[in-house]
């Protein structure tokens, strides 16, 4: 059994992505997906997106931060006050009138969003600083505090932000293509990323800290070029989910988010790009798929009936079924390989073909 | 044992597979059956799981027992379609977007929750779908969305009800605000309480917040106590409104308390005991004071169908949808544009009161009941109608 070679690969990996490519060109026609099931794929980028943010400093610099939602509220409402229109912005602050400086804030999309991920990467500059230092469970419960502190700025800034009121009328520009492409950009990034020097430092801070450091490397210095980073991925996020969903809260961004966040970074496993784009279609596709349960639904012989919530039960157990196989999550911390589909391919052909031969290689 | 494991579990799968196929196979038979020609589809937009399940549920109950009573309208069956937005913002764009685009509902009913509601209003704008809220009381709701419509009075009414109440029937002409500054409708109440109360010529003494989930509001208390008020407004969540006034007890003070309609859940009194007795609430509906006789149909129904006594919401489900019922009566169709011509002139005799919408898409209410804690129980008070 041998495994596929380098070129068959690479052909199989082009062909693919010319495949999404061309059902991309065609979902954002209107041709191969509905409007509902366009939209699970945006959120599906979207979550993708915020799940490389997080596995970019838990999986890949090993510190175990929290703050994702914080950061993804930053990004969310910087986008947003900046593509709301300035009269739809004013009518929509009735607790207190609007800051006029914000209220006349406006750029375009791809501006308001990147603006949404440096104010992330901002803010991840100065809680990183005294924050970095922490290890283990003392980051995450520090980070965590942060996130809420940044929601309860978020809450009370009321002439800025508009408070526990949120805003609406957010334009959603952030179709497939946006989210799909935007995506796709931080996927090439990263594993480019990982290629360099500083994708092997931050490994090797996750790996060992002590030896890390012995071998000459900062780690304070690299630790924060990851947290910032993962910052800015984060706002990015939150800014395109601002404007798929269309209307923000700061009660959105409490800190369950980071928790769902977390889900799917283990799921796809930790230290695996592929496994969180996985890992972030499987968790929104299959909440959406699950939910002919909540409506009742025949069971072999038997109808179940009608119970809502139902499907959240089914998900759950889903995902224990997963961490419990797979302990390490689907992807471990490894990328996805055309040999992972092929291997398993070979050896049941080469089972069925040479069953007794098959069973010496095994031991062998 | 690991094999048996891995067996049961792909046993599970399958038979999920094999439920999907059949309820999947169901639901489309059904809709290709029916097609669009005699089945009427009405979209229930609730939260039927997580943290506003509660109040999504009673709404439920409201629009199911309308319903049951008016199951045909035009000559064609209705059918409710529920689609749950799990409490949650992106969920809740995500089930508009199935209801509507997937499930092609005729018209949506919807949300509790004002931010549930914000996040389905922008799909259901671009679909042109009419969506009637029950209960969502935040003015950004129908905001420069023509499709959102809302059978509940909305904040800036309910503000001036308290106001009105505070200072003409209990004297008061000093008041202390404890206000929950994370819930947009407890600021929303806040800010029209304050604005009324003053107009009045009544004045604040203090104002001070606190945040959900808080456990000890003694800071907030000492603060209000320290001006003398006649009493203390505090919208907000039902819990610490609870824990806030047992608080105020343990200090001595037997100052009023007066809050909006979302006090008026038994854990109001379960949690606060004693100390809640004669706080004054605002609410849409009262079993004891029927408005016409749909509230009294209303209360009767639902006796016999849940047996216990209906909540306001489980009222402004049941108005939603009758509204909804006698607007495509009205339009003859259920082509939005149609329905909504309708809306505009109709007025529809609704368990809460008598229903019709100004041109924001808001209905135009006169009437509030007032309620008191007595006995561990809500008292009706009065009937408040403001001009």
């Amino acid at each position: 059994m041998k495994d596929l070679s380098k070129n068959a690969s690479r052909i199989l990996t082009a062909v693919a992505l010319a495949g999404f490519a061309v059902f991309l060109w065609l979902a954002y026609k209107g041709i191969a997906l509905g409007p509902y099931e366009a939209r699970i794929v945006r959120l599906s980028g979207i979550y993708a997106i915020a799940a490389l943010s997080m596995n970019l400093i838990n999986g890949f610099t090993g510190q175990f931060s929290l703050g994702q939602a914080g950061f993804m509220a930053l990004g969310a409402y910087t986008t947003s006050l900046l593509v709301i229109p300035p009269e739809a912005k004013e009518s929509l602050y009735w607790v207190e009138p609007i800051n006029p400086f914000v209220r006349n804030l406006q750029a375009p999309f791809l501006v308001a969003l990147i603006a949404g991920g440096l104010m992330a990467s901002f803010f991840a500059f100065f809680i990183g600083f005294p924050v970095l230092r922490l290890k283990g469970d003392y980051l995450a419960i520090a980070t965590l505090g942060f996130s809420e502190i940044i929601r309860i700025f978020i809450t009370n800034l009321i002439p800025i932000t508009n408070g526990p009121v949120g805003l609406k009328n957010i334009p959603s520009t952030a179709n497939i293509l946006w989210t799909s492409l935007s995506c796709a950009a931080i996927v090439v990034l990263l594993l480019r990323l990982m290629k360099t020097s500083y994708g092997r430092t931050f490994k090797a801070i996750r790996d060992d800290e002590v030896a890390a450091e012995a071998m000459g490397i900062s780690l304070f210095k690299h630790k924060l070029m990851s947290f910032l980073l993962s910052a800015f991925i984060a706002g990015i996020s939150g800014g395109l989910l601002a404007s798929v969903v269309g209307a923000i809260t700061p009660a959105y961004f409490r800190f369950t988010l980071a928790y769902e966040i977390l889900l799917i970074v283990v799921l796809g496993g930790q230290g695996s790009i592929t496994g969180s784009v996985v890992g972030a279609i499987i968790l929104s596709v299959s909440k959406e798929w699950l939910r002919f349960l909540d409506s009742g639904f025949n069971l072999l012989f038997f109808r179940v009936p009608e119970i809502a919530g139902l499907r959240m039960l089914v998900f759950s157990l889903l995902l224990m079924a997963i961490i419990l196989f797979y302990r390490r999550g689907l992807f471990g911390s490894r990328e996805f390989s055309w040999n992972s589909i092929y291997r398993p391919i070979a050896f049941l052909i080469n089972k069925i073909r040479k069953p007794k031969k098959e069973a010496g290689d095994d031991s062998a | 044992m690991k094999k048996a494991i891995s067996l049961a579990l792909a046993l599970t799968l399958a038979v999920s597979f094999a439920a999907c196929g059949g309820g999947g196979g169901g639901g489309n038979s059904q809709g290709g059956g029916g097609s669009e020609s005699d089945v009427i589809k009405i979209g229930v937009f609730e939260p039927l799981t997580g943290g506003n399940a509660g109040g999504g549920e009673l709404e439920v109950r409201g629009i199911e027992l309308a319903h049951e009573k008016y199951g045909e309208v035009l000559g064609k069956k209705i059918e409710l379609v529920k689609a749950d937005n799990k409490s949650d913002a992106v969920e809740a764009s995500v089930a508009a977007s199935r209801l509507v685009e997937s499930e092609k509902v005729d018209i949506v009913i919807g949300s509790w929750g004002s931010t549930l509601s914000n996040a389905g209003g922008p799909i259901f704008k671009e679909n042109k779908i009419v969506c009637m809220g029950a209960s969502c009381t935040n003015p950004n709701v129908t905001n420069s969305n023509e499709y959102y419509y809302r059978v509940c009075f909305i904040d800036p009414f309910q503000g001036t009800v308290l106001a009105n109440y505070a200072f003409n029937d209990l004297g008061a002409k000093n008041v202390a605000i404890i206000f929950e500054s994370s819930n947009d409708y407890a600021v929303g109440l806040k800010n029209f309480f304050e604005e009324a109360f003053k107009e009045l010529g009544g004045t604040i003494s203090s104002t001070s917040t606190y945040q959900l989930d808080d456990t000890d509001f003694s800071s907030q208390l000492q603060a209000a106590l320290a001006n003398n008020p006649d009493c203390i407004f505090a919208p907000g969540n039902f819990t610490e409104a609870a824990l806030m006034m047992q608080q105020a007890r343990q200090t001595g003070s037997d100052i009023q308390f007066l809050g909006g309609d979302t006090f008026e859940v038994p854990e109001l009194i379960t949690i606060g005991g004693d100390a809640v007795e004669g706080c004054a609430i605002t609410s849409f509906f009262d079993p004891a004071a029927p408005i016409n006789d749909t509230t009294t149909e209303f209360i009767e129904a639902y006796r016999a169908k849940y047996n216990e006594e209906p909540a306001a919401f489980a009222a402004l489900g049941y108005d939603a949808y009758v509204t909804v019922y006698k607007a495509i009566e009205a339009a003859g169709s259920v082509d939005s544009d149609a329905i909504r011509d309708a809306l505009s002139t109709i007025v529809v005799p609704g368990a809460t009161g008598n229903i019709r919408f100004n041109d924001k898409g808001d209905a135009i209410i006169n009437l509030a009941v007032l309620k008191v804690v007595k006995d561990g129980k809500f008292e009706y008070l009065s009937t408040v109608t403001i001009d």
